[in-house]
């Protein structure tokens, strides 16, 4: 090391003593609101515990790092194996290609079950024959409603996006709205284009589509500021995701527009705007269900032979709208993660 | 000076003082002035301006300059230290987690405790100022292409943000933190509005100059931008009169970790809560932004007001393409279309300035 | 800075000890080793104020360690280096600097992107008003870059211009007058003519000539012997990492000294190799015995 060691540590002890100093003054710095000690305690809906032979199910899915949505998905998920004697084997890429051969390892670890996302279709076909041929019963969930009977699914468990996006359409009509802006986070996702179709097909007034950047909420704050700044005769904003929309109330603030928001899923936060009635209301597909019902279909069909839907129909989850009407009930399990 | 008491040396014959080596006779004024790497940056930021001003009329109006300002200062107070960084010839990929990093932190320290904020952001400088000591620390010992070390941090903290936030709060975003002690004081340091005019003003503007000034100012001005130039220009040869090369870098590093927490503490008191999986994909805007600010991706050159341009060019054409109601399905493709363009304006008077 | 500048600069000027005095630099035997690899072994070296020491030697006959050694990028692993009668060990370039040993490096001399004012005060910037706004002297740098350069004989119009600008001799200049304003007694010159044409080279040579006049020591690196002999004062030919010729200007033909250059005892070889073939006219080539110098046996012996 040359001397620059040195004047660096020199300069790096008075931050070392304002550390210090910070760390002997933190017992007079807690907050007397909010944080986590003013959170109430509960726990998930649990029930008793099946008697059955352990068993291995493999859920694999399209989830992009740290998405709340599969969040919730996963803990339903969790919520059906506990109570199933089933051991839960979670992996997830947003890459077809990889979500495909994540599938195939499940396969190779020979599991008793395996429920999967086809957010492209195509991708998963070959896969998902293998599966059959190994006899490993294969569910669907989520996304895939018009091909998981072709790709030789069990059963089905999810809310067709465009069947959700032509509900909001509707209810957009009775609100009395005349222009909408749909707000797309990821540019080319089907499921989310689905969304804004299905809007756009229900809807009497006009559509706009807008996309912005999901990585970096104040370019999505921006944007859709700019979109309303740029045509005032929006009135109302439609995003995809709940933290999107609570991005978007702020835009919405910020352009001095009188727009109103609403979205599809929920989470915590969203279930309190709607309540203060800053989010007009959300549709939700009921992920926590998706999860729980794709892994207990599972074990209903291995153990008693059962098939949901009766192996025909798609079991549907959505579109369920939560609005002010509604929202307390929701809030409270909202709250501890599962809706 | 002692010297003048020493005759010049004989050899060379003693010179006049008006003599000129007619070989560098001095360009026109003109020529040197667009020569400079941020004027051309500046040209491309006005063309671009200009040709939204005429086609999107809502540009026109002060409050959509506002926001268009407002996007700019959130890319450019990360691309001046981003910018600093390459100047001192490295690279940080990890600049757009890190800003998750440091949000995550604060809020989760801060709700977990049920602390004030304040404990959260002092602690988050911490770590981001820590972040930013390890990559440089790495880079220096262990001579590999920051691009590399960095490229590891970027997939380390965004695997770390995920775990650890699910694992302390059992979801994948934080919990609100808004009405905690300490928040609104943050909120007005870090994420506030003013009204001028009639017109909502965000802070970060402010900020965003204010940091471009002490950053040109350090860079022009000080021992430590001469430095900074020095480490990226030639490494050896800094170290060979006697540069703290090792220091230089890191304190770069740590600098651009300074940047990624004043950012983080704007998203998160902006927004109340910080999603584990945001900010993937944002370095490359801030690295875009500081080499449309015309630093040398190879490090050497540049300067801190290039990269103010360099976002507002950013911030500008992302808001402009929404501004003006172009079919948003081509909007990546405007984006690309509209920096090539204004890249190659930049280049164009380079070029032009440069020729004798 | 300045203060502190001065007095090194001070101590400079002060009337050093004669040609025949005390060397500032010194090396016992010393060598270097790069895992076994043996770079440099048994080297003897003394570098006294007012002389210029050329050191000879073909590609990787050690001359680059020599000088890594001596200006503190490496540390000796064998023998005894000392400054002014201290044996001592350098970890860094700055400690070596702090002694007055500056090192003019030819390819890493300047910073290409820098202006010439800016590299002239590299690592040790002339500053002024308090911390926190304690800032570069920009005017006063530059006069003295100014006067310092024209001091030395060079001349530019602009000092604002990039250093990478200039043509390589100029550079190799600005360098060495940046090591002699910087109060360096030992200036080491790694093969500053290498790279350049006749006439530049001829310019960086009056400027080695300049620094001698100056009272500095000199190390001279180089492969020219006609270079070296222009402004040398003593000899040294590394040859596979050790010395093989030590030699004073006054024991010493610029002949004997190219022939030791060349390859000496193997040119001789190669006189007897050539002479086979027809048309090569060996005549003019030195016989073996004609090599009278004193030559330098290292405890090895020559190669």
């Amino acid at each position: 090391m040359d001397r620059s060691s040195h004047s660096r540590s020199r300069r790096l002890a008075p931050i070392v003593a304002v550390a210090a100093a910070a760390a002997l003054t933190l017992a007079g710095c807690s907050s007397s609101s909010g944080g986590k000690k003013s959170e109430e305690g509960g726990t998930a809906a649990s029930a008793g515990k099946a008697s059955t032979p352990r068993m291995t199910v493999a859920l694999v899915t399209h989830q992009s790092p740290g998405d709340t949505f599969w969040d919730i998905v996963r803990k339903g998920a969790q919520a059906a194996a506990d109570k199933d004697n089933i051991k839960l084997v979670y992996s997830a890429d947003p890459n077809a290609g990889n979500q495909a051969n994540l599938v195939q390892n499940a396969i190779d670890q020979k599991v008793d079950g395996i429920a999967v996302t086809l957010a492209k279709p195509d991708a998963m076909k070959d896969v998902i024959a293998k599966a059959n041929t190994a006899k490993i019963p294969i569910v669907g969930l989520n996304s895939g409603l018009s091909d998981w009977k072709k790709l030789g699914l069990l059963e089905f468990f999810g809310q067709d996006e465009t069947v959700a996006g032509e509900a909001l359409g509707n209810r957009l009509n009775s609100e009395g709205a005349k222009k909408v802006v749909c707000v797309i986070q990821e540019q080319g996702n089907v499921g989310l284009t689905q969304r804004c179709d299905g809007v756009k097909k229900t809807f009497s007034g006009t559509t706009e589509t807008l996309y912005v950047d999901g990585t970096s909420p104040t370019a999505v704050k921006s944007t859709i500021t700019a979109k309303l700044t740029q045509d005032t005769a929006i009135d109302h904003v439609v995003t995809l995701g709940a933290p999107i929309a609570l991005i978007a109330v702020q835009s919405v603030s910020d352009a001095g527009s009188k727009a109103k928001v609403a979205t599809f899923d929920l989470n915590k936060d969203l279930t309190g705007a709607i309540s203060k009635g800053t989010i007009e209301f959300a549709v939700d597909q009921q992920p926590y269900l998706q999860g729980y019902l794709a892994i207990d279909s599972l074990w209903l069909y291995k153990n008693n032979g059962n098939y949901m839907g009766g192996g025909e129909q798609p079991v549907l989850t959505g579109p369920a709208f939560v609005d002010k009407s509604n929202v307390a009930k929701v809030a409270e399990f909202a709250a501890k993660g599962t809706r | 000076m002692s010297q003048e008491t020493q005759p010049a040396v004989a050899t060379p014959p003693a010179p006049g003082p008006k003599e000129k080596d007619g070989r560098t006779a001095q360009r026109p004024l003109v020529l040197r002035v667009l020569a400079r790497p941020d004027v051309g940056v500046f040209l491309g930021a006005v063309a671009v301006y200009v040709f939204f001003l005429i086609s999107a009329p809502p540009v026109r109006e002060a409050s959509a300059m506002a926001n268009i300002l407002y996007q700019s200062s959130t890319i450019g107070i990360m691309a001046l230290p981003v910018a600093l960084l390459m100047i001192g010839g490295e690279f940080d990929l990890s600049a757009g987690v890190a800003v998750i990093t440091s949000a995550l932190t604060a809020a989760m320290l801060s709700y977990q405790l049920t602390m004030n904020v304040w404990v959260g952001v002092v602690a988050a400088l911490v770590v981001s100022l820590g972040i930013g000591f390890l990559n440089g620390w790495l880079v220096v010992r262990t001579g590999l292409p920051s691009f590399l070390i960095t490229l590891g941090s970027f997939l380390i903290l965004q695997g770390v943000n995920l775990a650890v936030t699910k694992l302390v709060t059992g979801n994948v975003a934080t919990d609100d933190i808004s009405n905690m002690d300490g928040f609104d004081q943050a909120k007005a340091l870090f994420a506030s509005s003013f009204d001028i005019g009639g017109v909502q003003v965000k802070i970060t503007i402010f900020w965003w100059l204010f940091f471009a000034a002490i950053a040109t100012w350090v860079l022009l001005r000080t021992k430590y931008g001469n430095w900074v130039f020095a480490v990226g220009g030639n490494k050896d040869s800094a170290r060979a009169v006697g540069v703290p090369v090792n220091f230089t870098k890191i304190s770069l590093f740590m600098l651009v970790g300074f940047g990624a927490w004043f950012i983080g503490m704007h998203q998160l008191f902006s927004f109340n809560t910080v999603q584990s999986g945001e900010g993937v994909g944002q370095e490359l805007i801030y690295i875009s932004a500081a080499v449309i600010g015309g630093c040398l991706l190879t490090g050497g050159a540049g300067s801190a007001i290039g990269p103010v341009f360099g976002a507002f060019m950013f911030g500008m054409v992302q808001q402009g393409i929404v501004y003006a109601g172009w079919n948003p399905d081509w909007f990546k493709a405007f984006l690309g279309v509209m920096l090539l363009g204004a890249v190659m304006i930049n280049l164009w008077v380079q070029r032009t300035a440069t020729r004798r | 800075m300045t203060d502190n500048h001065s007095t090194t600069h001070g101590a400079v000027l002060a009337d050093e000890a004669p040609a025949d005095g005390a060397p500032i630099v010194e090396l016992r035997s010393t060598g270097k080793s790069y895992g076994n690899i043996r770079a440099l072994h048994g080297v003897d070296l003394k570098v006294y104020p007012h002389q210029v020491t050329c050191v000879l030697g073909d590609n990787g006959a050690g001359k680059s360690t020599l000088i890594k050694i001596i200006s503190g990028l490496h540390q000796h692993t064998e023998g005894d280096f000392l400054v002014d009668g201290t044996p001592v060990r350098f970890s860094t370039p700055r400690e070596a600097l702090d002694k007055g040993i500056a090192t003019v490096y030819q390819d890493l001399a300047t910073v290409p992107l820098m202006p010439v004012w800016r590299n002239f005060f590299l690592g040790s910037e002339m500053t002024k008003g308090p911390w926190p706004v304690r800032r570069l002297d920009i005017q006063k740098m530059k006069e003295t870059a100014d006067r310092e350069l024209r001091n030395m004989g060079i001349i530019l119009d602009d000092l604002d211009q990039p250093i990478g600008t200039l043509s390589g001799g100029q550079r190799q200049c600005v360098a060495i007058a940046r090591a002699v304003y910087f109060g360096a007694r030992v200036l080491i010159l790694d093969e500053p003519t290498a790279a350049l044409g006749v006439k530049q080279s001829g310019v960086v040579l009056k400027y080695i000539a300049a620094a001698r006049e100056r009272g500095l020591g000199v190390i001279f690196i180089t492969h020219n012997p006609h270079h070296a002999y222009m402004v040398g004062d003593h000899f040294s030919v590394l040859r596979l990492g050790t010395l093989e010729l030590s030699a004073e200007r006054a024991d010493i033909t610029l002949e004997e000294l190219t022939n030791h250059m060349a390859g000496g005892a193997e040119l001789a070889a190669l006189k007897h190799e050539l002479s086979q073939v027809r048309g090569v006219d060996t005549e003019e080539l030195p016989e073996e015995e004609d090599l009278t110098a004193p030559v330098a046996t290292g405890p090895e012996g020559k190669s």
